[in-house]
């Protein structure tokens, strides 16, 4: 195979890290030019990513040999740390799409990071968000970790570019941090992360210490995933427990925080907060799939011991998150919320068909999502942008309307196909392809897999989940839909909307063919007609690399059940939707939901996210606070307070035998705190330089002296 | 060993020895047009010192361990230091050229007095004998005292060296009395003899003599060192000096120290470990790093808080010879040899940016440096990142370094060492991080619309330095198969 596309893979996150430290260092008071360096950063790592990816679907059974670099870094213990870079099929498909969504989502931010709305308009000057520049550079930062991840070598690195992505989460989600609930979401989403994120590292540094190395292909070796299944370890309450289950759920948790699933994924609907492309880029297409990315690296371990409890623990939470999630999109009201529960369900049916052995589906739907769920995202963030300038235009036209405008709200919108047609267009299409709507969207193809797979191989519970949650899909988006785009304006404010310009429109139209045939090259080759034009190839390359690493993904005989059950969820779910929102739309904004009164309390429970966020307020968040005001009384008033004070006290006194050589402020600021007295030990020390040459001989042969007198003490 | 090939192995020493000398005579000839002598000498003596470079790393690949009567041993620790000399003067000179013109009429003999102060670190690193250990250190310290003092119109300048020498004197007297108690207890002053001797066996009168000989000759090598109780002179002859000076200082004059003093106690006094010097040297570590750090929160002025920065990092440096282990690729002298590699280009570095910004700005106290992100984005990203390494954060060579020697203390079981070295980095990014953030964060006096101008010496200077702080860190491997190479054959004898 010819080496030199992927001897440079190493290349491909760079460009981003540069440009990121361009425009933190140089081009930032020039927010057009920022904006450019930005996209052309990412656009150079896109063209090296897609060279990469052509070069690796020639090669026949490309899986067997995966391409694999690896240097010396550190010296560690008893081996050596490596850094390096991989480049095999699911490499592959990653590298296929995220530069490229990236690339997308930077072009529609150019036109999206106008002057926000929250900011009083005499801020305004050039029409663009004060901070469009930083806004620029932390995105060429988030692309840099997402890109380092994928191509990651080992556990270690990649748990380092996991971190800058934790990083510039937290950065872009509180990045209009004028407004409490910004940066408060910003912190919501960095602190609950955390606690997955520990759990993993955890698990990281056991995994080290059992197999001596965190490199994929040492992990992975035969001999040493058999040796982790079959010793075990006595895990407390559940008795000896395989390594390998033990490890795997250790960082299987990892995913739970990035992924947002159940219960850690409070977080997600909270970082809507952020400007929508972030939510485009980070929180559904690229970072959030990144848990799911590393249980596709990890699972020659997850199913080390087969059958086990770490299949069926991932296989339970994401069954779950699936049906919960998608419950719960279906009574909000903020356009982006119903997004990001969508997104967490979606995770969800990945993270099963992990845990159900379904491979090859797991990383199909990884990719077909990230660009249906892009596309939906940018499509809100458009629909956001026009009720925004729609509302300003009513605005200065007088009519305003009474109260604070949410231009989220889904209620407030209503009829603008006609106003936005591309945006409406090309929002339907990844709508339908996040519905499964059967055969023309992608959606439709990678959805189907997971649910064959689960019928096929016996997996009756997970199954009808993930049936159930495809009809509730399938229902919510419809509802938004028809919400959205149908019926009459319900607000000023969507009369006066009118389409995007063409930096945001263009990502659009360019994402929503890739939600259309994008699922093309996996359609199963037993599908009636059209299963052997294109005789799967998405399943063959992926396949190669499973069957390297030992993971069962055969082609599956095909089967009409559960593609009929599939179709019949989602078309079900979209006529339900018809009933309910199309057929007689919603009148006014005031009005109350139609589901409000079938649903009756449900309602109220799945509007209210079933009181997760109460409950961890009453309970965690509750705990930590009391648990800090303990530490602080101790700190206060019982043990370190009364330490500082003794320290500086006893400087106090030393000072003023000083006194000459000792002015006021340093004594003064000898009492408060911990900090304050390192700097006042310093302060004091300091006094030994008198810079008087005699003082200093003095000491130093005062040194020599003590040295020579413990040397004579007896007994030393 | 021939003639020829002990002129082989001095090549390096003699070839430093000829580049002084022909700075000097260049002067004299070009006496009555000093704009030559001023535009051309600086390269004669870069040119000179890059084909010691040339010949030093030739040598390296030869792989010796050559005794040049028994004074003096070539090896390659030896030429490890020889090099980290070499290239600290040239950065050295580079960052000089605008400096010390604009500062004294005195231009040829400052770079001349460099070239020869390299010659004598090339002497004392790879000195075998107790005389000529003396003779070298008395040989780079009056260089440096004149170094020092060489803006002699300038008072800090005069008074530093005044301090300096008045401390280099003591301290060389006090370690020439060491010295003697060893000659006195085993006859000998070649440090293999008086290993023989040692190892005959410590009974009498020769067990007494180990302990006051080494604490008296740490005086002199602490001196050297700055190793704190000897620092005091540090802070005030550091801020004195011209800063090219400084940076030579706390960097290659440094470096020669720890070399002299793994040297002696390795080669010389190995059996003294266990009960002499390894107290010794953890007492005067864990002094050094706690003190510096502490003190170094309290500066105003970047090039003493540089000072006491350099202090501490002494003290970092020392637990590479505490924890001396058997494991090359992990023991403690490989990891002392990559941090004073990679201290060497972070330091200088930061200097660097100390002498552009007093070349600008004329002043070195911190608030000079407010707000020089929006004056020299250049400098102020090229001090972050070296700030950044001296902080030990990955990935750049300081942490390498870090990772090394507190990784070699930790499996040699000094683990209280280990946790103190590890509280003092937390203490000392506060105080790096400060400047951070008056680089960033605070607002100049006149708004920083001031540029800073950089001159094309001063940028290869910062980028040659910027490039080998992130390389170490990068791609760390062949620095340490290069360090444990080092320091095997030391190791090896020991």
């Amino acid at each position: 195979m010819s080496e030199i596309p992927f001897s440079l893979t190493w290349l491909i996150p760079l460009p981003p890290l540069l440009a990121f430290a361009l425009i933190v260092l140089f081009t930032n008071p020039d927010k057009k030019l920022s904006a450019r360096v930005a996209i052309f950063g990412v656009a150079v790592s896109w063209v090296l990513g897609w060279w990469i990816v052509l070069s690796s679907v020639v090669i026949p059974h490309f899986g067997e040999h995966a391409f694999r670099l690896a240097v010396h870094w550190l010296p560690a213990a008893s081996s050596v740390l490596t850094v390096g870079v991989i480049v095999d099929p699911v490499t592959a498909g990653m590298l296929f799409m995220v530069p490229f969504v990236c690339l997308m989502i930077f072009i529609y931010s150019v036109g999206y990071m106008t002057f926000p709305g929250h900011l009083p308009q005499s801020l305004n000057v050039d029409g663009l968000d004060p901070r469009y520049s930083r806004f620029f550079a932390y995105i060429s930062l988030f692309a840099f970790g997402m890109l380092g991840l994928v191509i990651a070598e080992n556990l270690l690195m990649l748990f380092i570019f996991w971190e800058v992505m934790g990083l510039c989460s937290y950065l872009l989600i509180g990045f209009w941090f004028e407004k409490p609930s910004a940066y408060k979401a910003g912190l919501k989403a960095f602190i609950t992360t955390r606690v997955g994120d520990t759990i993993m590292l955890a698990g990281m540094v056991l995994l080290y210490a059992q197999s001596g190395s965190l490199a994929f292909a040492d992990i992975f070796s035969p001999g040493n995933l058999e040796r982790l299944a079959t010793t075990t370890v006595n895990v407390p309450l559940f008795g000896p427990t395989p390594w390998a289950t033990v490890l795997a759920i250790m960082i299987f948790f990892g995913a739970i925080g990035k992924s947002a699933q159940f219960p850690l994924h409070v977080w997600l609907p909270d970082a809507m907060e952020g400007p929508t492309p972030v939510s485009a880029l980070i929180h559904a297409a690229t970072m959030v799939s990144a848990g799911v990315y590393l249980m596709i690296r990890m699972f020659p371990l997850v199913q080390a011991v087969e059958h086990g409890p770490a299949l069926t623990f991932i296989a339970f939470i994401g069954a779950f998150t699936a049906l919960f999630a998608a419950s719960i999109a279906v009574a909000q009201n903020d356009i982006k919320r119903v997004l990001a529960y969508s997104t967490i369900s979606q995770l969800g049916y990945m993270f099963a068909a992990l845990g159900i052995g379904a491979y090859v589906a797991a990383v199909f739907h990884l990719l077909v999502h990230s660009f249906f769920k892009s596309l939906l995202f940018l499509g809100a963030g458009s629909v956001i942008h026009a009720m925004e300038h729609g509302h300003h235009a009513t605005a200065e036209h007088g009519d305003a309307q009474e109260g604070s405008f949410d231009p989220n709200d889904m209620r407030n919108m209503g009829g603008l196909f006609r106003k936005m047609p591309i945006t409406a267009l090309t929002f339907i299409a990844g709508g339908l392809a996040l519905s499964g709507f059967p055969i023309v969207t992608a959606g439709f193809w990678s959805k189907d897999e997971i649910l064959a797979d689960a019928w096929i191989n016996g997996h009756s519970i997970v199954f009808w989940t993930l049936a159930f949650a495809a009809f509730l899909t399938a229902f919510y988006t419809g509802r938004q839909i028809f919400l959205v785009f149908f019926g009459t304006p319900r607000t000023s404010a969507a009369h006066h909307v009118g389409e995007s310009v063409r930096s945001m429109t263009y990502p659009l139209i360019v994402l929503a063919i890739f939600a259309v045939v994008g699922g093309w090259v996996g359609i199963p080759e037993g599908f009636p007609g059209l299963g052997h034009i294109l005789n799967n190839p998405f399943h063959h390359f992926i396949a190669s690399q499973a069957e390297a690493l030992g993971i069962e993904a055969a082609v599956l005989p095909f089967n009409p059940a559960p593609v009929s059950i599939s179709i019949l969820a989602a078309l079900g779910g979209l006529a339900l939707a018809w009933t309910v929102y199309g057929v007689q739309p919603v009148e006014s904004r005031d009005a109350p939901d139609p589901l409000e009164r079938p649903l009756g309390g449900l309602y109220r429970v799945l509007q209210n996210k079933y009181y997760i966020d109460e409950f961890y307020a009453a309970t965690v968040i509750r705990f930590t606070i009391w648990l800090s005001h303990l530490f602080s009384r101790v700190d206060r008033d019982w043990i370190i307070d009364p330490l500082v004070n003794w320290v500086g006290r006893s400087g106090r006194r030393l000072a003023t035998g000083l006194r000459r050589l000792v002015d006021e402020p340093i004594i003064d600021g000898l009492v408060n705190g911990v900090g304050s007295a390192t700097n006042a030990s310093g302060a004091f020390l300091r006094l030994i330089q008198t810079g008087r040459v005699q003082n200093y001989l003095v000491v130093m042969l005062l040194t020599a002296l003590m040295l020579l007198a413990l040397y004579t003490t007896p007994g030393s | 060993m021939t003639t020829a090939e002990t002129f082989l192995y001095l090549s390096p020493e003699l070839t430093l020895l000829l580049v002084a000398a022909l700075v000097f005579v260049l002067d004299l000839v070009w006496r009555r047009d000093p704009d030559r002598a001023h535009r051309w000498l600086p390269w004669v003596a870069m040119g000179g010192l890059a084909v010691a470079l040339i010949i030093t790393v030739a040598l390296m690949a030869r792989n010796p361990s050559a005794h040049i009567a028994t004074m003096m041993v070539i090896d390659p620790m030896s030429l490890f230091f020889v090099a980290i000399a070499i290239v600290g003067a040239m950065l050295v000179i580079l960052s000089a050229l605008d400096y010390i013109p604009a500062r004294t009429p005195y231009v040829s003999e400052f770079y001349a007095l460099v070239v020869v102060a390299v010659l004598a670190i090339a002497i004392i690193v790879s000195a075998n004998d107790l005389i000529l250990i003396y003779l070298g250190m008395e040989f780079l310290s009056i260089t440096s005292y004149i170094l020092v003092g060489f803006l002699k119109r300038n008072r800090g300048s005069v008074e530093g060296a005044l301090k300096y020498f008045l401390y280099g004197a003591a301290a060389s007297a006090v370690m020439l009395y060491g010295m003697s108690f060893l000659y006195g207890a085993t006859g000998a002053t070649d440090l293999e003899a008086i290993a023989r001797v040692f190892s005959g066996g410590l009974t009498g009168d020769l067990a007494l003599m180990g302990f006051p000989a080494i604490a008296l000759l740490m005086v002199g090598f602490g001196f050297k060192a700055s190793l704190v109780p000897f620092h005091q002179w540090a802070p005030d002859a550091y801020e004195g000096a011209p800063t090219p000076v400084t940076a030579f200082l706390a960097t290659a004059s440094k470096a020669a120290g720890f070399a002299i003093i793994a040297r002696v106690l390795l080669v010389g006094l190995p059996m003294f470990q266990e009960k002499e010097w390894v107290p010794i040297l953890m007492g005067l570590s864990i002094l050094t790093m706690t003190l510096g750090n502490l003190v170094a929160i309290q500066q105003r002025d970047m090039k003493r808080l540089l000072a006491y920065s350099s202090i501490a990092q002494a003290g970092y440096i020392l637990i590479g010879l505490v924890a001396i282990g058997r494991d090359v690729a992990f023991g403690g002298l490989s990891g002392l040899l990559v941090y004073l590699f990679a201290y060497l280009f972070t330091n200088i570095g930061a200097f660097v940016v100390v002498i552009a910004v007093e070349n600008a700005t004329g002043a070195t106290d911190l608030p000079a440096y407010a707000g020089l992100i929006r004056r020299s984005p250049l400098l102020a990203s090229m001090l972050l990142l070296f700030l950044l390494s001296l902080a030990g954060i990955p990935p750049t060579g300081g942490f390498l370094g870090k990772f090394l020697v507190f990784g070699a203390a930790i499996r040699a079981h000094f683990l209280t060492l280990a946790i103190i070295a590890i509280i003092n980095s937390v203490i000392a990014a506060f105080y790096y991080l400060n400047v951070v953030r008056y680089m960033f964060f605070v607002q100049p006096p006149d708004g920083g619309r001031k540029a800073i101008a950089v001159t094309p010496a001063i940028r290869v200077a910062l980028w040659v330095c910027a490039a080998m702080t992130l390389l170490i860190g990068v791609c760390a491997q062949p620095f340490v198969t290069w360090a444990a190479h080092s320091a095997s054959l030391l190791a090896a004898v020991w």
